[in-house]
């Protein structure tokens, strides 16, 4: 019974999410708007839940001093600070804002800005022309590169002048991405979108159930 | 003298006026027809009428409407001249309305149309122009379908190696001979995402055997429901697997919903606990490239997935192998070896064979000048 009830509402929600993508009518419409307003009751069921989770794990990691537990204060300052000033004065308020703006959004920004340091790292080992593919690679990623930057066209009409194409790397640039590149993706896409359907199928039919836990 | 030529001036002029207004009376819009707008829910009326002549001096369009019994209103401002087509969105629900469409010139002259007769908005049950993706689906569905009650009857099914997938044994069994962890993320997907969900069913073969051989599995979640989801998950394999001692609730746990603390999270667990494998499988943006560089300094064996062609390149790049696209969605019946499983996989590939077929008749067709697949694909989109 645990698991069979969550299998019929899959079902029967299943079909007539479907059904609603085919019909217009604001009777199917209303329903499918209003199903999905119903993970909205959800959320805040599930976040209290996090909260709990949260502190229980950081509890957990002072009381064991486990390594770096010293850390687990800095949760629970930050979470007390946005809850006292958050709670009873709103998110508009001008020191919860202060702190968003001043705190959260530059140490966002800073994981963000890792990611430059993070390509260069990655690309040096994948344009490591060590086989075939990876010095077509090389050479793709080469061409692309200077066809991105506002010089390469200029590198372009000097070196290679005496051909009779003008602004040659961003020209190739495109053709690379329209072509090739565009290609590959679109089967990719393909893939996924074919992927994506039969999953749900076996979600709608019950033989994929692993997402109740467990598939017995 | 003077007042006869004065009088002679004054008729030019009143005759040049006359004449030049009468080289520029504006035609009224022509053939004007509302009617309620296909394949909508009600809530708007097409109103159409024929294109004027490029020398009408028509310089655009006005769209009156009247509500039965009251009087005449303006919608949607001037129109340019080249329209002849106007949805009105902003009709209520069970009234009639009649329209007129009014030309209007550059010197502000206008001239009204006849006004229709009145209309309501009605909502239709079926959308017709989606008929072929109706049938495609139903064809597609169909196949996995068949496909998949077909394998109940034991048929032996080819799979193609997936080199991601195999390498799922040597991780555990990495991580269990180096006596380290095992880290897994499902990214940043909600529990009602395809990704997600297909990372849950990866994640629930990775935890039998990693409760077989009892190692360490760490989940930190970014979705608090994902999070609660795939507690379940794990602890259900465990118990499947006869391990529930070796289960611990701590080690799937909420981290964060911000996209780059989630990221600063996990590297910093990565950093700290040097997990022997590391699974990022599910939906990731940005933070992809983060997480599997961090995973890469540590030496650890990752096996990446996701369906995101954006992020695809990063994971080839910085991880050892990587499930790209499709074999995300493969993996559960790769490792299950569920022969219904397996049968949808069959399906699947159907789908493709169906969709590369269909191309290469395009191609084809539309090199012999014949254009018909391609119409009906471009009205489909």
């Amino acid at each position: 019974m645990k698991r069979q009830v969550p299998l019929i509402l899959c079902f029967a929600f299943g079909i007539v999410m479907i059904l609603t993508q085919f019909s217009p009518h604001s009777f199917s419409q209303g329903i499918y708007e209003e199903v999905i307003s119903w993970t909205l009751i959800i959320s805040p069921f599930a976040l209290v839940l996090a909260t709990a989770t949260l502190i229980q794990t950081h509890v957990a990691r002072i009381q064991r001093r486990t390594d770096h537990w010293q850390y687990s204060f800095v949760v629970f300052v930050g979470l007390i600070t946005m809850v006292v000033i958050g709670v009873p004065f709103g998110p508009q308020h001008q020191a919860f804002e202060w702190l968003y703006t001043n705190i959260q959004v530059p140490m966002d920004a800073t994981m963000f800005s890792l990611l430059a340091f993070f390509i260069a790292s990655a690309a040096f080992r994948a344009f490591r022309a060590r086989t075939f593919e990876a010095s077509l690679l090389l050479i793709t990623a080469l061409i692309v590169m200077m066809g991105n930057v506002p010089v390469g066209d200029l590198i372009w009409n000097t070196v290679l002048g005496w051909l009779p194409l003008e602004d040659g790397a961003s020209k190739a640039r495109q053709w690379i991405l329209n072509n090739p590149n565009l290609s590959a993706r679109r089967g990719i896409i393909l893939g996924v979108s074919l992927g994506v359907i039969s999953q749900s199928i076996r979600i709608i039919l019950g033989i994929e159930r692993s997402y109740l836990g467990g598939g017995d | 003298m003077i007042k006869i030529i004065q009088c002679l001036a004054v008729c030019l002029v009143l005759c040049l006026s006359v004449s030049t207004g009468f080289s520029q009376v504006l035609p009224p819009p022509s053939n004007v027809t509302a009617m309620d707008t296909p394949n909508d829910d009600g809530s708007s009326i097409t109103i159409k009428w024929d294109a004027a002549p490029e020398d009408s001096g028509i310089s655009g369009y006005q769209i009156l409407r009247r509500l039965a019994g009251g009087g005449l209103e303006e919608v949607g401002g001037i129109l340019p001249a080249g329209t002849t087509t106007y949805v009105d969105s902003t009709i209520e629900k069970g009234n009639a309305y009649a329209y007129i469409v009014r030309a209007v010139s550059a010197t502000e002259a206008t001239v009204e149309s006849e006004e229709t007769a009145p209309v309501s908005g009605s909502g239709e049950w079926f959308h017709t122009g989606k008929i072929p993706l109706l049938v495609a689906m139903l064809l597609f569905s169909a196949a996995i379908v068949w496909n998949i009650y077909d394998a109940r009857s034991g048929k032996e099914i080819f799979v193609r190696r997936i080199p991601g997938l195999e390498a799922v044994d040597e991780a555990i069994g990495r991580a269990t001979e180096m006596g380290r962890s095992i880290l897994y993320s499902l990214g940043l997907g909600r529990v009602e995402e395809v990704p997600t969900i297909a990372s849950m069913t990866i994640l629930g073969q990775v935890a039998r055997r990693t409760a077989d051989y009892e190692t360490p599995l760490r989940v930190p979640c970014r979705d608090p429901i994902v999070m609660n989801v795939v507690r379940e998950v794990v602890r259900t394999a465990y118990l499947d697997e006869g391990r529930p001692d070796v289960y611990n609730e701590e080690n799937v746990f909420f981290l964060t919903e911000s996209q780059f603390a989630y990221a600063a999270g996990v590297d910093g667990i990565m950093v700290r606990e040097k997990p022997a494998a590391v699974f990022l499988q599910g939906q990731f943006f940005a933070e992809s490239l983060i997480l599997a560089e961090t995973g890469n300094s540590i030496g650890a064996i990752q096996i990446a997935g996701t369906d995101s062609e954006h992020q695809l390149p990063f994971f080839i790049a910085a991880c050892d192998y990587t499930l790209i696209g499709e074999e995300l969605y493969a993996a559960s019946a790769y490792l299950s070896r569920e022969p219904m499983l397996l049968g949808s996989l069959r399906g699947q590939d159907w789908g493709k064979l169906f969709i590369f077929g269909i191309i290469v008749l395009g191609v084809v067709l539309e090199l012999a000048g014949v254009n018909w697949i391609t119409t009906l694909l471009q009205r489909v989109s």
